[in-house]
């Protein structure tokens, strides 16, 4: 014995380490000890000393029963047993008032219909000694045949009644009435027996004879009374009175209408399972808020409750079957609780989960307990059948709880995104849900990917929304998960979707170069994600290093990734927000093209300095490294170069003898190295000669100090700060060259107002139409021109006085005439608008001819070299050839080829195919 | 049972990494031809010559390709049609390209099977030639023959250059139309 304990030990260990511990304790193992064999027989001798005195009882009756069946002649003693047989029979018997009469009086204390029954007057002497005879000669038969008369009279009385009251739909408090009713039936059953046959007997054998009597009662109202239809009402009892019990109404109530406007002061309530004030509580209160002080209304309620069902458990309702719908019911409220409790409580910190287990030890439990105490399977109504509730069924009903809490969060986690930071205890509560299981993390990932699909990754989100989003996502992922398995998984598809949107760079490096001051400000948030710049600012000290720790062998701390990684998974140590969305473009050469772009467009503009610009490079060149960013460089190095040249320039024109002369303004420069900025589109034309001079006298300057470099000028980009004298008004203000250029040719020295058309200034400033047309209308909504007819413009010289413009519009009416100027004004500046868009859609167009063009070489060196081609194949080919493939249809360069064909530098020859024409 | 699980524990590395290396090698080696090529037509396609012009075939990965060379004027070869076909190695521009004339030409330094004998297409070759270069070269080729190949016409050349015209001009058939 000795050696195979510590045998047993060891294999049992071994077992362990293979097997889980669980599968142990199914099947325990068989060796049994001495001692425990001796208990197993102690236990079995007993099991047979009851056998043996049940088995007497029953000796007795079938001893009897062959008594009366063998003497048939009536002897004086079966002569007495059957007058006693008769009494007792009419003692017992039910008369067959019917329901109706146990309907009207189911509220009453029953003694009024007792005594209507007949149930309550004592037996005469008679009776009470042919009572106690049977009583003393055969009991057992006595107690079988009322409990057959018990079935009979109920399912003649009583059975449609009910049925007919079951079916009626709807009514409030049914089930209550039905066991109301049945309560009073089974009064009316035993009361008798209970008063006058039971004392007749020795009291340990009384609880079986009663015991007998209720098994046949409860037996007939089953049958009678299906429980299939029970049930749902029993649920709706139950639900009725747990929701009040478990606080849950006073949550729903909170959420609904502001308690202050009640009855107008705050109602201080010490009781209450509310988390909002549970929150606000210190610790201990928090202790006993839950406890102590119980709401009135809940006692209430509970008492209700549980008189109910102590009445079902009566009637025989109770058992099994009740404990189910009991569990039911409590698995609902407990998801309710924790909807109407903690749904959108999202504060950090988060103490949530600790609410909830408290809640569940005092109030959800205790109402469990007590219930289970009076529903119990043991018929017998001994303690032993009741269902015992335990420390680990409480703990195992948190868990439960948690693993809720965490799926309510996960259900609102968009939205908690959405709020994020101020939600961030939320994602609090989250992560100790996802810590407890692993099929969690996949539950989160899997749900949230879908919600993002619905919600988020569609057309109707804007770019910089779903950015905003995304950067929350990071956010509150690295909270939740801090390896970055889960951030990997959800982004994926964010970042799929972000590649493929043509203006994310765009708003990522605008976001990149936005102002962080006005990151806070409310108006930042609509357009620009102002946050990158603040973002970009913080101190990264990780930035460089950590890109290659999976090869740093000296990394002590080093850990395999995590289980649920994917297979491409990378371990990002930081929540970098600019890294993450920097690395969504395959290379850093589309987002340092769009940096030079915007970069390039707020230099060309008039400030006083570039300091924001040069803090965000030198930022930028921390994280990519310099060569990277070097182009940009060179753009803010021009600009600072050009004013510097810019001051020798006016030296060197002082000492040449210039002299300002009148009417011509300054010229300021910027001189941009063409090679590493953008290519800029604009439109031609041909600037005053006044400017025109002023630019060669700069281009010679600029020549003779730097050799072999040549200036040319951009005259579509700058700005010019204009100042106009007209008769009573006018104006200055900054507006764009070729605007500036419009006006300038109106001016005239004639005292005349200088009228000219659309096509004149056209020629004469060698500007395309729409754009002239542009200038114009801005100026129209200026009001310093006014247009005439249709595509001639006039200097308006003299503002109409105001009485006077009202006079002009409409006669009589006073309150129309300001408006309708004011409608006048803006219909100028909608139309200068309008025209400025046709003008940028015409550059535009030019643009892409220009592009087209470039697409004509390549279908040239096609067509000369692999012979006439198909439309399809051309593009197809085009598609393969042109780096960054080809941005046209089908159907734009059937028409491009349409064009060359009637150009006739191609030719379609046999089957449509393209020819070139030599 | 252990000699089998030792087996493969021991080969099965070996070749993933044979099947790993190979093809990850070649297709960066791909990768960077095509980039390169890819280039060259750009360069092509934004600043043309006269008289010359090159573009791949249509079989997608960019190693062959055809170019088309228009005879120079006072040769003999004025105002011809003169295809070529270039195939590209897979360490272009390491190596030189197959350069072959597709069109049949008579030309002391190209063979009946349009074969080229070119120094920069062989031995001379080094990687700062291009398509456009080796395209340039063959043009003045076409005016000033070397290095005879076809013996009978490089004589003819130095003898009798109309005679030599005509043989050209009867050797020659467009391409184009097929």
């Amino acid at each position: 014995m000795l050696s195979t304990v510590p045998l047993n030990v060891g294999r049992r260990r071994v077992c362990g380490s293979v097997f889980s511990p669980a599968s142990l304790e199914g099947h325990p193992p068989k060796l049994i000890s001495d001692f425990q064999r001796e208990q197993t027989l102690v236990a079995s001798f007993q099991e047979s000393t009851d056998c043996s005195s049940t088995f007497k009882a029953d000796s007795q009756t079938t001893s009897f029963a062959t008594i009366g069946g063998s003497t048939d002649a009536a002897s004086p003693e079966e002569d007495a047993l059957n007058q006693a047989w008769q009494a007792a029979k009419e003692f017992l018997s039910v008369p067959n008032l019917g329901f109706e009469l146990l309907y009207n009086f189911r509220n009453t204390d029953g003694s009024q219909v007792l005594k209507e029954w007949n149930r309550l007057s004592p037996p005469s002497k008679e009776t009470a000694e042919a009572l106690e005879y049977l009583m003393r000669t055969s009991p057992w038969t006595l107690f079988e045949w009322y409990g057959n008369d018990i079935r009979r009279h109920f399912l003649v009385n009583f059975r449609t009644g009910l049925s007919k009251l079951l079916k009626s739909p709807g009514e409030e408090g049914l089930l209550r009435t039905i066991v109301d009713c049945l309560q009073l039936a089974r009064r009316i059953y035993l009361a008798p027996v209970v008063h006058y046959l039971l004392p007749l007997i020795a009291t340990p054998h009384q609880g079986g004879f009663l015991a007998q009597l209720q098994r046949a009662f409860h037996t007939v109202v089953q049958y009678s009374l299906p429980w299939k239809k029970i049930s749902p009402l029993l649920a709706r009892e139950l639900t009725k009175d747990a929701v009040v019990i478990l606080g849950i109404d006073t949550l729903d109530e909170d959420s609904d209408a502001d308690r202050m406007s009640l009855d107008g002061t705050e109602m201080e309530r010490a009781y209450s399972v509310s988390y909002k004030d549970w929150k606000q509580q210190s610790p201990e209160a928090q202790a006993h808020m839950m406890v102590e002080g119980e709401d009135c209304r809940v006692t209430i309620a509970r008492d209700r409750l549980l008189a109910f069902l102590n009445g079902l458990q009566l009637v025989g309702f109770g058992g099994d079957q009740a404990q189910k719908v009991f569990a039911n019911v409590m698995n609902i409220m407990m998801g309710d609780f924790i909807r109407a409790a903690y749904a959108g409580e999202w504060e950090s910190p988060s103490t949530a989960p600790q609410h909830l287990e408290q809640w569940v030890e005092n109030v959800y439990a205790q109402l469990a307990v007590r219930v289970l105490a009076i529903i119990h399977s043991d018929p017998a109504g001994t303690q032993s059948g009741a269902m015992e509730v335990n420390f680990r069924d409480v703990e195992k009903w948190q868990a439960m709880g948690i693993a809720r809490l965490g799926k309510l969060r996960v259900s609102e986690l968009f939205d908690v995104i959405v709020d994020w930071p101020a939600s961030s205890g939320a994602v609090e509560d989250l992560r100790r849900f996802t810590n407890n299981s692993s099929g969690a993390r996949l539950y989160v990932t899997h749900f949230f990917s879908i919600n993002l699909l619905q919600r988020l990754l569609h057309p109707g989100a804007s770019t910089v929304e779903i950015l905003q989003v995304y950067i929350s996502i990071i956010r509150a992922f690295h909270i939740l998960d801090p390896k970055g398995v889960l951030l990997d998984r959800i982004a994926r598809p964010i970042r799929r979707y972000l590649r493929d949107r043509e203006d994310t760079v765009k708003v990522i490096v605008s976001g990149l170069l936005a102002d962080p001051a006005t990151a806070d400000g409310p108006a930042a948030t609509a357009d620009t994600l102002a946050e990158l710049a603040a973002e970009l600012t913080k101190v990264q000290h990780h930035s460089m290093q950590n890109n290659r720790s999976e090869l740093d062998y000296d990394d002590l701390y080093w850990v395999p990734d995590p289980v649920d990684a994917a297979p491409d998974y990378k371990k990002s140590k930081s929540a970098d927000v600019i890294d993450s969305l920097v690395s969504l473009f395959d290379s850093k050469e589309t987002f340092v093209k769009e940096m030079q772009t915007l970069l390039a467009d707020r230099l060309i503009q008039k400030r006083q300095n570039y300091d924001q610009e040069i803090t965000v490079l030198e930022l930028l060149k921390v994280r990519f490294g310099d060569s990277a960013l070097q182009a940009c460089e060179v753009m803010l190095k021009d600009i600072s170069d050009s004013r510097r040249f810019e001051l020798t320039v006016r030296n060197d024109q002082i000492l040449s003898g210039y002299r300002k002369q009148a009417g011509v303004g300054k010229l300021h420069a910027k001189i941009l190295s063409r090679f590493f900025w953008p290519e800029f589109q604009e439109q031609e034309f041909k600037v005053p000669d006044e400017i025109a001079k002023l630019q060669r006298r700069y281009a010679t300057c600029f020549e003779k100090r730097k050799d072999s470099r040549k200036l040319m000028w951009r005259n579509a980009l700058g700005q010019v700060t204009v100042e106009l004298e007209l008769k009573n008004h006018t104006f200055k203000d900054e507006v764009t060259t070729w605007q500036a250029t419009v006006i300038y040719a109106f001016q005239s020295d004639s005292s005349e107002p200088a009228t000219k058309t659309i096509p004149e200034l056209a020629d004469e400033l060698e500007m395309t139409a729409p754009l002239v047309r542009s200038a114009c209308l801005f100026w129209v909504s200026k009001r310093i021109l006014t247009e005439v007819q249709r595509d001639t413009f006039r200097v308006l010289e003299t503002l109409p006085a105001e009485d006077e413009e009202r006079h002009a519009h409409a006669a009589g009416d006073f309150s129309d005439a300001s408006d309708s100027d004011a409608g006048d004004t803006a219909n100028a500046a909608a139309a200068a608008e309008a025209a400025a868009a046709a003008a940028a859609k015409e550059s535009a167009e030019a643009a892409a001819m220009e592009k087209m063009n470039v697409y004509w070489q390549f279908i040239v060196g096609m067509l000369t070299n692999q012979g006439p081609m198909a439309l399809s194949r051309i593009v197809m080919m085009l598609k393969i050839a042109v780096p960054g493939g080809f941005p046209f249809s089908n159907e734009e360069l059937r028409e491009f080829l349409g064009g060359m064909v009637s150009k006739g530098k191609l030719e379609i020859v046999n089957g449509g195919n393209y020819k070139i024409v030599h | 049972m252990d000699y089998s699980m030792e087996d493969t524990q021991n080969s099965a590395p070996d070749a993933q990494q044979a099947s790993k290396l190979n093809p990850s090698g070649q297709k960066s080696d791909t990768q960077s031809v095509t980039k390169r090529l890819q280039a060259e037509l750009m360069q092509l396609m934004l600043s043309p010559s006269p008289g010359i012009s090159a573009f791949p075939d249509a079989d997608g990965n960019l190693l062959s390709w055809t170019a088309t060379i228009t005879g120079p004027t006072e040769t003999p070869y004025e105002g011809l049609t003169l295809k070529l076909s270039f195939a590209f190695p897979n360490n272009y521009p390491y190596s030189p390209p197959t350069v072959l004339f597709k069109t049949p030409i008579y030309h002391p330094n190209v063979d009946f099977s349009g074969r080229i004998c070119l120094d920069i297409l062989k031995d001379k070759w080094s990687a700062v030639y291009n398509v456009s270069s080796v395209l340039l070269s063959l043009q003045s080729l076409l005016g000033e023959p070397n290095n005879p190949l076809n013996a009978q016409a490089a004589e003819l050349w130095d003898s009798d250059q109309a005679e030599f015209k005509r043989h050209v001009l009867a050797r020659h058939q467009d391409l184009d139309d097929e």
